[in-house]
């Protein structure tokens, strides 16, 4: 990356920030990224593709008179930078605002890179292709799968953050995983039960792991799901893998606990600061580095990305904010503005949002459950919500009924719904492990934006949830 | 075109026996808004896709630095990895010559041409709709975004083709609160010409919607019958059977529709085309991503399978012409068989009439989660957030919060029972209103 660093200096794009001043802009900044992306994908035991990416450009803010405009490049020549500079301000120019538009931030001047021993990009092509070929090849586990598809996804980013104020920020990273997913037919019926692991990491994590037993696992799954009912629908009580508790909480919580949503009242968490929303035993947090989650020490706009509390013991106590927002409710910014990419405007997002854990094991909370279901993430899809209402819906992997305190036979193509509100209400008892997870291949989309996220969180029981079957 | 041009040259001097690069020159104006405009933005991109071949080994390399040094790091970097992959024995060659076909309307120089302070005019209108049409009612986040686009492909059988297209898709929320209810209302549309967006009934009707569902309660679970609003039915049809009716599904198997062809896999009142050229569509062009003229592909003619899209590749596995349906979402990805336009063609029934020749039963407005409908074992759920009942032929008390779950396949089969004459897309997805037999619907 050094020559990133190189390129950057003949980029001069502290000239840029000085010519944006002396447009007229009260404050001015400059992201410029360097990012690297390689796809490897397996399809039925042959290479379908190996595809390679990079992405280089410059993004530049600027703020006039209150207003807000945003334009950016990949085209890296001068007379490009100065007329993206020149859209900025004809943006910010063309709407009529006299707010201000920042709240005040510590200026950083700083350069951190994720620890990894292996940039996963320098690799050769021939071992991943093998380590991928194999995994694939290793799913075929009998003459019931009838589609394998595996997918090796790699990628180091570099963000650089230069701001009039003179803030200097720039964080490195690396993101690796594998994804598999099998389609198996029995009598008739046909499953698919994707899944995937990925680590902020370097390619030490993909030499690490066992990707046969991986996806030979996938596939028994796949299997298992074809030959099992849909469940009966209706409302249950349910216990929920830490995967799912993650992606619920990040959807329909996290996201109406973003400063933005909440100042427009699109969030159903509009006015509800210091109300009880949950039980006691109910923490929601979002945090910047962790362990298993992605890699998030600074955000896009130069902010450090620390511990923030969002829900402690079931009363709300703060919103997420960028600066923007932050300036709206007259707080500091939380760190959370991202944007996807240098062509993208950060905005409020969350970076690893997890549910604290509590005291209880796994069996303690199926124990008591007379019939209720046991939602389980491998093999899980995704999910929407409708924030102003906190409707949500989620398609969770093939699970287990509960019958008698006891884990019984699987069900498959079950969907979880119902209003967040409503279901934190009903959440009475917490794990005490952790599952904090990220991944390589998808990411959580706002606005037109994808961001890397962490989700997770312990074992939880839930007294109702709506369960979709047939 | 010269970039393109180079780079395959590049390819080629390095040992491709054959190259095709893609190159795209894209622009994106995108304004925000909530009660007031918020900002705005302009992103112009550039990338290119180089897919090389060596013998019957391939690979790509993709990159948005478009100067001569990067182009030719890209070439090397693009040849380096075709040598150590596994030869595919399926593999023939690329598309060697490029055509046209004789689509319109796609190109829209009003749309380029689009000032800041019209759009920001048009805004200003649609937000002040929503506030004036009830004091309930406020804006709560809504977008408007343009493109412009330039693609350009070149090959090593030295032939080069080029298109330019427009876009616009404009989507907006209200939010509607009294004494603690709360409702909400979206809506959106997505076009090819600037004039064809009516930012004021899209405006009215979110508000609207808004104020209607401040009421909105879960039902019983039940089982009902379902008449889904075309928009919404258009993206089922799309997560449905977009992938199933691509050619390379049904190749590796994953294809519930395999071995299908000339089966009757639907009632026969069901007739499903994609179509390339249409006027206006949202993804009608005159050539696909591989440079292959676009056209229209009958799929489902009175319920028989009739054909699977094609690209180049699975075209020539299969021994058959490319249907035209090479896509690349984004520059960098490989061209796959998509639907140009997937679109179910209307019937005879307003959808006023559908409602009133319904009894009982459920009317959707709006879901979230049908997307995740499973194209393989077709199992559709979706989760209702704006509904009502329908009580002896008319829409009564609004609901929200139930799931209602079916099977897409065994509808197609005997289950669509009504279908409207009101086509309208989401995105590029078309379909009409229409009723369905009674469904699952899990609620409180």
């Amino acid at each position: 990356m050094e020559k990133q660093e190189e390129e950057r200096k003949t980029l001069q794009l502290e000239k840029i920030l000085d010519k944006a001043v002396g447009l007229g802009a009260s404050y001015a900044d400059i992201r410029y990224q360097d990012y690297d992306f390689e796809l490897i994908t397996v399809e039925n035991k042959a290479l379908k593709s190996y595809s390679s990416r990079r992405l280089s450009g410059v993004g530049i803010r600027v703020a006039i008179k209150g207003a807000i405009g945003f334009a950016s490049t990949s085209d890296l020549r001068r007379s490009s930078l100065e007329r993206t500079l020149g859209n900025a301000v004809k943006a910010a120019k063309s709407i009529k605002s006299e707010k201000k538009p920042f709240s005040a931030t510590k200026i950083n001047e700083t350069n951190v890179k994720l620890p990894i021993q292996t940039n996963p990009i320098d690799v050769s092509p021939e071992k991943k292709v093998s380590i991928t070929l194999e995994a694939n090849k290793a799913a075929w586990i009998s003459d019931e799968i009838k589609s394998a598809i595996t997918n090796l996804g790699l990628s180091s980013d570099a963000r650089l953050f230069i701001s009039s104020e003179g803030a200097n920020v720039r964080v490195e990273t690396s993101l690796v995983g594998l994804q598999h997913q099998s389609v198996a037919k029995v009598n008739g019926v046909m499953e698919r039960v994707p899944y995937s692991e990925s680590m902020c990491a370097g390619f030490e994590f993909i030499q690490s792991k066992d990707w046969n037993s991986f996806t030979a696992d996938i596939s028994d799954l796949a299997i298992e799901a074809a030959r099992s009912k849909t469940p009966p629908p209706g409302t249950y009580p349910v216990v929920v893998d830490p995967e799912i508790l993650g992606v619920v909480l990040h959807e329909a919580f996290g996201h109406a606990s973003e400063g933005d949503l909440v100042f427009t009242g699109e969030s159903v968490l509009h006015n509800k600061l210091g109300v009880q929303l949950a039980s006691e035993s109910v923490t929601i947090v979002d945090e910047g580095m962790i362990e298993g989650g992605y890699f998030y020490p600074f955000d896009d706009e130069g902010t450090k990305k620390e511990r923030t509390v969002i829900l402690e013991n079931g009363f709300l106590k703060r919103y997420i904010h960028d600066r923007h927002s932050a300036l709206q409710f007259l707080v500091d910014s939380t760190g959370n503005g991202r944007a996807q990419d240098f062509e993208s405007m950060p905005i409020v997002r969350q970076t690893n949002t997890y549910l604290q854990p509590r005291d209880h094991k796994l069996e303690e909370l199926i124990e008591d459950i007379d019939f209720g279901i046991y939602v389980r993430e491998k093999g899980w899809t995704g999910g929407q919500v409708e924030p102003g209402m906190g409707t949500f819906t989620f398609n969770v992997g093939p699970s287990k009924i509960i019958r008698n305190g006891e884990v019984a036979e699987t069900v498959r193509e079950v969907v979880i719904g119902g209003s967040i509100l409503e279901t934190l209400k009903t959440v009475d008892a917490v794990g005490k492990d952790l599952k904090i997870v990220t991944n390589v291949f998808g990411g959580c989309g706002k606005g037109g934006q994808r961001a890397s996220v962490g989700i997770g969180g312990p074992h939880v029981r839930v007294r109702k949830m709506t369960v979709g079957g047939r | 075109m010269q970039l393109a041009t180079l780079a395959v040259k590049k390819a080629v001097s390095m040992g491709a026996t054959e190259a095709e690069a893609y190159v795209q020159k894209a622009r994106t104006i995108r304004g925000e808004f909530s009660e007031a405009i918020e900002n705005f933005r302009t992103v112009e991109s550039i990338g290119m896709n180089l897919r090389v071949a060596l013998g019957k080994k391939t690979a790509m390399y993709s990159t948005s630095i478009l100067d001569e040094g990067e182009i030719s790091k890209a070439a090397a970097k693009a040849v380096k990895i075709a040598k150590v992959a596994p030869e595919d024995p399926h593999w023939k060659h690329m598309n060697k010559k490029f055509g046209k076909a004789s689509a319109e309307g796609y190109y829209d120089s009003a749309l380029e041409n689009l000032d800041y302070q019209e759009v920001v005019e048009t805004l200003v209108s649609a937000i002040n709709r929503m506030k004036s049409y009830d004091a309930r009612v406020r804006p709560t986040r809504g977008f408007v975004t343009t493109y412009v686009s330039n693609v350009s492909i070149a090959n090593s059988y030295n032939d080069s083709t080029e298109r330019r297209e427009t876009g616009i898709g404009a989507w907006m929320r209200t939010k509607a609160e009294d004494n603690g209810m709360k409702g909400t209302g979206t809506e959106h549309q997505q076009a090819r010409f600037w004039k064809e967006i009516n930012f004021d009934d899209l405006a009215v009707k979110a508000a609207e919607k808004a104020v209607k569902f401040l009421k909105a309660k879960p039902i019983s679970s039940g089982k009902m019958s379902v008449i889904i609003r075309n928009q919404i039915f258009a993206n089922i049809l799309g997560v449905i059977l977009s992938g199933p009716i691509n050619a390379d599904w049904v190749q590796k198997g994953r294809s519930p529709l395999s071995n299908k062809l000339g089966n009757q896999i639907a009632s026969e009142n069901i007739n499903i085309v994609d179509d390339g050229i249409m006027h206006g569509g949202w993804r009608t062009k005159p050539f696909d991503d591989e440079g292959y003229p676009t056209q229209r592909t009958l799929v489902i003619e009175k319920g028989i399978l009739k054909n699977y899209l094609y690209n180049m590749y699975t075209a020539l596995k299969d021994n058959v012409k490319s249907t035209g349906n090479a896509q690349r979402p984004y520059y960098w990805m490989t061209p796959e068989p998509q639907p140009n336009n997937l679109i179910m063609k209307p019937g005879e029934a307003s959808p006023e009439d559908i409602i009133h020749d319904t009894k009982t039963g459920i009317y959707i407005e709006d879901t979230i989660g049908e997307w995740l409908s499973n194209p393989v074992s077709g199992n559709l759920n979706a989760t209702v957030t704006h509904g009502y009942l329908v009580k002896n032929g008319e829409l009564a008390e609004p609901i929200k919060g139930v799931i209602i779950s079916g099977n897409f396949y065994e509808l197609l089969q005997k289950g669509i029972e009504t279908i409207g004459n009101d086509l309208r897309n989401s995105m590029h997805n078309y379909a009409p209103t229409v009723k369905l037999a009674p469904l699952t619907i899990a609620g409180k």
